[in-house]
């Protein structure tokens, strides 16, 4: 009897490993980033779907364009990384601050126990993109073209996936005590991050999310949309107070980048 | 944050494992390309570096009881052999063991495929008596920022922790049935019974 029970807990196995073999398929045709669309294109998602057209209606009133993510579980840290990156190069100020920021975060990980062994070739990987966006080698346009081609190589952009996993890794390490109350159950922000931070594909959730702008001291809104009612998409920021530089959007399961109008 | 605690709730690792096959599936081509058919030249360069500095690394500062078998890697730096010695004052103390790694070109984004090898497999609650190792870091907790290392420090730790030496329930089934890459089998790391 057990073992018949069994037999067929491991059919159903099969069959989600199948499926999941199936969304990877169909997610690794899509690029790492897209170009910007209109945030409309989301209509011939939802065609005949009353609660979703409201919502991109109200998108719509406040951002004129969206890049689509790969749905690959690193979506959040990718949108982040390209949505910020593009903001600083047309901002030297914040520009200089970020790399700054960024030289240092290697030394700092490595004070928090990270094998600075591994950690080096990301860094290094991470600084590379952040100086081949530098608003004073280039103009905007070719900069941003420049961007784009990065994060669409995998090379590079899983190398910044990373990185930013590892930051925010090293941050819930940082301020354990702060971050332990977010999670319910017997499990430690240790467990927490090897689980569920460090390793790739390993979809974000509102603690990954404030732990990466804390780390980097930069703001994100989240417009979340989902069948909730209302007929609004409901903002986010992250942290709370600080002016948004990144703004995405939230549909359960996935980040996309947003451009406000 | 529901999620993440359901995923929690499920994910018991003291427990028995359970080993489970999954279909073998189309190896993956031995040189990855972009969609566009270009060789990702970029990542195979740097698949090499990153084997050749954890070698260099593993050779000049070994963990204590782990050593590498240089000639097998010479031959080959996709497959490396270790040995690893049972400490002092743990059930496997003064045994030797022998370790393969092999790596694919996504290394190290994909984890490293690692079994014991040998004449001698550990007596372990975790150890299939074929050599297949069910630890997390091999399959769903790997992580870029591992490394051979921390694999084997986790493989030592894991033998150093041992209570009783004994096989999984499960052996003889998993044995006769699995995919020769452990990494094609779905391991529960949570206890079936509950």
């Amino acid at each position: 009897m057990e073992n018949e029970q069994n037999d067929n807990v491991n059919r159903d196995e099969l069959i989600m490993q199948q499926q999941r073999d199936i969304e990877r398929e169909i997610s690794d045709t899509i690029p790492l980033v897209s170009e910007k669309l209109p945030v409309n294109c989301l209509n011939a998602e939802y065609i005949g779907d009353a609660v979703f057209t409201s919502k991109i209606e109200d998108l719509s009133a406040k951002y004129s364009h969206l890049r689509r993510t790969r749905p690959d579980g690193n979506c959040f840290f990718r949108a982040f990384a390209y949505a910020y990156l593009e903001h600083l190069i047309s901002n030297k100020e914040d520009y200089d601050k970020f790399r700054q920021l960024g030289e240092n975060s290697k030394d700092k990980l490595v004070q928090l126990g990270f094998p600075s062994f591994t950690l080096e070739d990301f860094h290094e990987t991470f600084m590379e993109v952040v100086k081949r966006v530098d608003p004073s080698t280039s103009n905007p346009d070719i900069l941003s073209e420049q961007l784009h081609k990065i994060f669409n190589d995998q090379g590079y952009s899983d190398y910044v996936v990373v990185y930013l996993r590892l930051l925010t890794s090293g941050k819930l390490q940082e301020e354990a005590d702060f971050y332990q109350n977010f999670i319910e159950g017997n499990f430690t922000i240790e467990e927490f991050r090897h689980q569920e931070v460090e390793p790739m594909y390993k979809e974000s959730d509102h603690i990954h999310i404030i732990a990466l702008c804390s780390a980097l001291g930069v703001g994100v809104r989240v417009e979340y949309m989902d069948r909730g009612e209302g007929g609004t998409v409901k903002a986010h920021d992250f942290p709370e107070g600080q002016t948004p530089k990144v703004f995405l959007i939230y549909r359960p399961g996935h980040y996309d980048i947003l451009y406000p109008k | 944050m529901s999620k993440i605690v359901k995923l929690f709730k499920n994910n018991k690792k003291d427990k028995p494992p359970k080993a489970e096959i999954i279909t073998e599936q189309k190896e993956p081509e031995p040189i990855p390309t972009t969609k566009c058919g270009k060789p990702l030249v970029l990542d195979n360069t740097r698949w090499e570096k990153r084997l050749q500095k954890e070698l260099m690394s593993l050779i000049k500062e070994p963990p204590p009881g782990v050593s590498v078998d240089e000639d097998s890697v010479t031959r080959n730096l996709s497959q490396w052999k270790i040995n690893i010695t049972g400490f002092e004052g743990t059930l496997y103390e003064g045994e030797n063991f022998q370790l393969l790694f092999k790596f694919n070109h996504k290394y190290p984004f994909d984890s490293p495929e690692v079994t014991f090898i040998g004449n001698n497999i550990p007596v372990h609650p975790h150890v299939y008596s074929n050599g297949h190792i069910c630890l997390s870091i091999l399959t769903e907790d790997w992580s870029p920022a591992l490394s051979v290392q921390s694999v084997c420090l986790s493989i030592a730790s894991m033998l150093s922790s041992c209570r009783e030496k004994k096989r999984p329930p499960d052996n003889t089934l998993y044995v006769n049935t699995c995919n020769k890459n452990p990494k094609k089998t779905k391991w529960w790391y949570h206890d079936d019974s509950v």
